[in-house]
């Protein structure tokens, strides 16, 4: 054990040890390197601890997660990005309610990626087209087009009466497509959202006459095999040439009645679909001498189709998906807790080696400067100065930095004082090495290893600091964080409403991240901590 | 250097530090007028009633703020020396939000903050110097190992989500579980609705002291076991440190069973440090536990530093700060006097 250390002491001591293996490569085998030596005795000695090990293999897991953020999650992790109804619960809790409705995406590629079925319907086929045009790659979209050119005089069918209900158009001459999907009929969604992304183009007396834009609607419709229709959305002006997304949310009836309905009574196969329309509207009928196209193109079609579940963690209070705030959140502690202990080790070590070493006025000095700091109660003075600063995350690495390095100063401080009077300091100050040298080349590399555990350490409560923050609501807004996770499970009574899945994962991922670094910095402490090692 | 001298000593510095803290203070909560320009008139007031206002009405309302409308370097010094002589007298002014004065709010929260946190650390230690001495007999043993695992656990753990956690399990389910039979209150610190139970009762008394332990449960538990692992720790360290002495070894080579030596000769040597922290503990009872006391809605001063802040109510936070940073240098300075007194190996220098 003391082999170990005194290897690590070694490599520290001598800062040109890299330099000197450089040059060692070309005579001797690198494996003899001090470097080498030092830091594979060390592994070895660090093996043998096993909740070192298993805390090195969370934080790697933590890391990870952190990194491959962007691969990890589906949906925004801003907190205010809503995506779905709130509090739903984590997809694998069907399981437990074999009826439940999971939350998906019902039409399976929304971006246009399979040709659509095309109809044109009526006896005026010659005014109607239809294209499906796949992505040329690059920028390029996969769209369907749909274009309806009319000239002067030509004849529409109009439907009379006029359908009551308005679920059907009032002409009969239209051209749609459409997607059809499956859909269990015993199952409802709670809400289903249809997103739609389109751009309509017109020419003619359709572009240039004020009313020109009456002249046509978009329709989207439910429809089943057995011929029932349901009007979700019907268009109105104005139009676009650029595309411009609506996102349809389907109100109560158009679930009972058209997803419910259709499905139950008429259509045994469970088979529903989406269909969308270009058909000229009721005002055609006095228009005829219109001259001139309409070609709408649709780039996106997705339905959406919300249950009481979603996605891997359900939902929040606001309705944003809950695993990507947990994925991201890991970014912001991980990010706070190493920064913040950074910064505030450079200052601990700076004043607890000036201290220690120099002694005298400028030792008592800085010591009152601690012990001011220790008085004033920690978490409201970063809450007073996180509020005032604004509550940023520089500002909480900085708010949290400040009141951190007090007792990193002290330790290090004492470990100088017991160092600076042996004999190698002794002979490095008789051939007239300065005192900044003697700091830096000698005392610091021998008080190193006591800080590498102080510094674990120290991550622990800088994230723990965070996370009691980010609760008070001191945070960025715009950044998902664990500690806010949990203060909006309580605000908005998440568990009390049944919601455990967002109370209990957020604080497991700080216990967990704060309990790796404590396992590898108690390990580290039991290893390079002198006063630990000689029981 | 004798005692007294070191008490003289010690009582300058910690004067000076009082001094310290309270000028800190000063500049700490007017920080957002020092550096933006905005007083919490501004805040409270709009432009347009500014311009209402005669100057002598606006005098008059800075001046119950301890302020004076656009501040010159003279004002600032006049701001300052108020504020001293208001601190020092005890007169900390009145809360922008309730009107009151401020030393009534504290006074009335202050029984609530000692009583959670005097429960929970009462606990805390109990068990801490219980099972230190316990597991430090036997250093390195399965019992040692998992219990310190035990302490790192709760090392890591934020209490406030415990907390959380706890009202969830106990406050939540198993009252549903159980048809109300274990139960307890979601939020507060008494239940206002046994107010007129306790008003006509005659063992009124005995039912407020009842609901409020029964409030009191889980904060406290949440608390106790926050502080657990340090003192376990400290105490495991400490004793494991002292059974390493040469009077230990005396002792059992006088043929004292395992049991006397750890208990007459280990037990007294280790606590010595442990009083220290237990007095410096005591010192910042008072500071209470903003996170914990926020989950459970407990009024106590913790909450109401929270709350005031983000009412800008800055005479009650600038009055609570002084009053935690006095505590705590009082408490500093009796546990190194009764260090010094328990031990009489410690010279004072």
């Amino acid at each position: 054990m003391c082999l170990t250390t005194s290897g690590i002491v070694l490599l520290l001591t001598n800062p040109q040890v890299l330099g000197l293996t450089l040059e060692k490569r070309m005579k001797k085998s690198w494996r003899d390197s001090n470097w080498y030596s030092a830091s594979t005795a060390f592994w070895k000695e660090y093996r043998r601890h096993k909740i070192g090990i298993i805390g090195l293999a969370l934080l790697l897991a933590y890391v990870g997660m952190a990194i491959g953020a962007p691969y990890l999650v589906q949906y925004s992790p801003s907190p205010g990005a809503k995506v779905a109804p709130s509090f739903l619960a984590p997809a694998w809790m069907q399981v437990f309610d074999p009826g439940g409705v999971v939350t998906s995406d019902v039409i399976k590629d929304p971006n246009m990626g399979l040709t659509p079925d095309f109809v044109v319907n009526g006896t005026a086929p010659n005014q109607f087209s239809y294209s499906y045009l796949p992505s040329g790659g690059g920028t390029d979209f996969n769209r369907v087009e749909m274009t309806w050119t009319h000239l002067t005089n030509q004849t529409l069918h109009f439907r009379t009466p006029i359908d009551s209900t308005g679920n059907l158009p009032d002409c009969l001459d239209f051209v749609y497509f459409s997607y059809s999907f499956n859909w269990t009929y015993a199952k409802l969604p709670s809400d289903v959202n249809v997103t739609i992304d389109f751009a309509a183009e017109t020419t003619g007396d359709f572009a240039s006459r004020e009313a020109g834009g009456l002249m046509f609607k978009l329709y989207m419709w439910l429809v089943d095999s057995a011929g029932n229709w349901w009007r979700v959305y019907q268009s109105y002006p104005p139009y676009a040439s650029i595309y411009q997304m609506r996102v349809i949310d389907l109100n109560y009836f158009d679930i009972i009645e058209g997803w419910e309905g259709i499905v139950k009574h008429t259509d045994p196969s469970n088979e529903l679909t989406l269909a969308v329309g270009l058909v000229p509207s009721r005002n055609m009928r006095t228009n005829l001498d219109y001259n001139g196209s309409v070609t709408v193109s649709v780039r996106k079609l997705s339905v959406i189709a919300f249950g009481d579940y979603f996605g891997i963690l359900g939902t929040t209070d606001k309705g944003a998906d809950a695993w990507s705030q947990l994925v991201y959140g890991s970014r912001v502690s991980l990010l706070i807790g190493t920064l913040a202990t950074a910064l505030s080790s450079i200052v601990g070590v700076a004043v607890g080696m000036t201290a220690g070493y120099f002694g005298g006025k400028i030792d008592e000095i800085l010591m009152r400067i601690v012990d001011f700091l220790l008085v004033i109660p920690g978490l409201p003075l970063m809450m007073v100065l996180a509020a005032f600063l604004g509550p940023t995350i520089i500002n909480i690495i900085i708010v949290i930095s400040l009141l951190g390095w007090t007792g990193t100063s002290r330790l290090i401080r004492s470990q100088v004082m017991a160092e600076k009077n042996k004999a190698y300091v002794e002979s490095a100050r008789a051939i007239g090495a300065s005192d900044t040298y003697i700091i830096y080349r000698h005392i610091f590399p021998n008080v190193t290893p006591i800080l590498f555990a102080d510094v674990t350490l120290g991550v622990v409560g800088a994230i723990l600091s965070e996370s009691g923050l980010a609760f008070l609501g001191l945070t960025d807004p715009s950044q998902p964080s664990w500690g806010r996770m949990l203060a909006d499970a309580q605000g908005s009574g998440g568990f009390s409403n049944g919601a455990w899945w967002i109370v209990i994962f957020p604080g497991l991922m700080i216990t967990v991240l704060s309990l790796s670094f404590t396992f590898v910095g108690h390990t580290l402490d039991q290893i390079l901590n002198p006063r630990l090692r000689e029981r | 250097m004798g005692l007294r001298e070191y008490v003289i000593r010690r009582s300058i510095y910690m004067f000076l530090l009082i001094v310290a803290v309270v000028c800190f203070n000063f500049f700490l909560f007017r920080l957002p007028t020092l550096v933006l320009g905005v007083s919490p008139v501004d805040l409270m007031i709009s432009e347009e009633m500014r311009r209402n206002l005669t100057r002598d009405m606006l005098e008059q309302l800075y001046f119950r703020f301890g302020l004076v409308p656009d501040p010159d370097i003279f004002d600032w010094i006049y701001m300052f020396w108020r504020y001293l002589v208001n601190m020092f007298t005890g007169n900390f002014g009145l809360s922008f939000i309730s009107g009151q004065p401020v030393i009534d709010e504290i006074m009335g929260r202050l029984p609530n903050t000692l009583l959670l946190m005097g429960t929970s650390s009462l606990v805390a230690i109990m068990l801490g110097i219980w099972t230190g001495v316990k597991v430090a007999a036997d250093p390195g043993s399965r019992k040692d190992v998992s219990a310190v695992t035990v302490a790192l656990f709760i090392y890591a753990l934020p209490i406030f989500w415990f907390g959380m956690m706890l009202l969830m399990i106990f406050a939540v389910y198993l009252p549903s579980v159980t048809g109300g039979l274990i139960s307890f209150p979601l939020y507060g610190t008494i239940d206002t609705e046994l107010w007129p139970t306790i008003k006509d009762s005659p063992f009124g008394g005995l039912i407020m002291a009842g609901d409020i332990l029964h409030h009191l449960f889980l904060p406290m538990i949440a608390l106790g076991v926050g502080g657990y692992g340090g003192y376990f720790l400290y105490m495991r360290n400490n004793l494991i440190d002292v059974m390493t002495e040469d009077y230990i070894l005396t002792a059992r080579a006088k043929g004292l069973d395992e049991n006397q030596v750890l208990y007459k000769h280990g037990l007294k040597n280790a606590l010595l440090p442990m009083v220290t922290v237990i007095a410096l503990t005591f010192g910042f009872l008072i500071n209470g536990a903003t996170l914990t006391e926020t989950v459970f809605t407990w009024y106590g001063l913790g909450r109401y530093i929270f709350t005031s802040l983000f009412q800008l109510d800055y005479p009650v936070v600038q009055a609570i700060f002084m009053i935690i940073a006095i505590t705590a240098i009082l408490a500093n300075f009796v546990a190194d006097l009764l260090y010094g007194v328990l031990d009489p190996r410690i010279k004072y220098a």
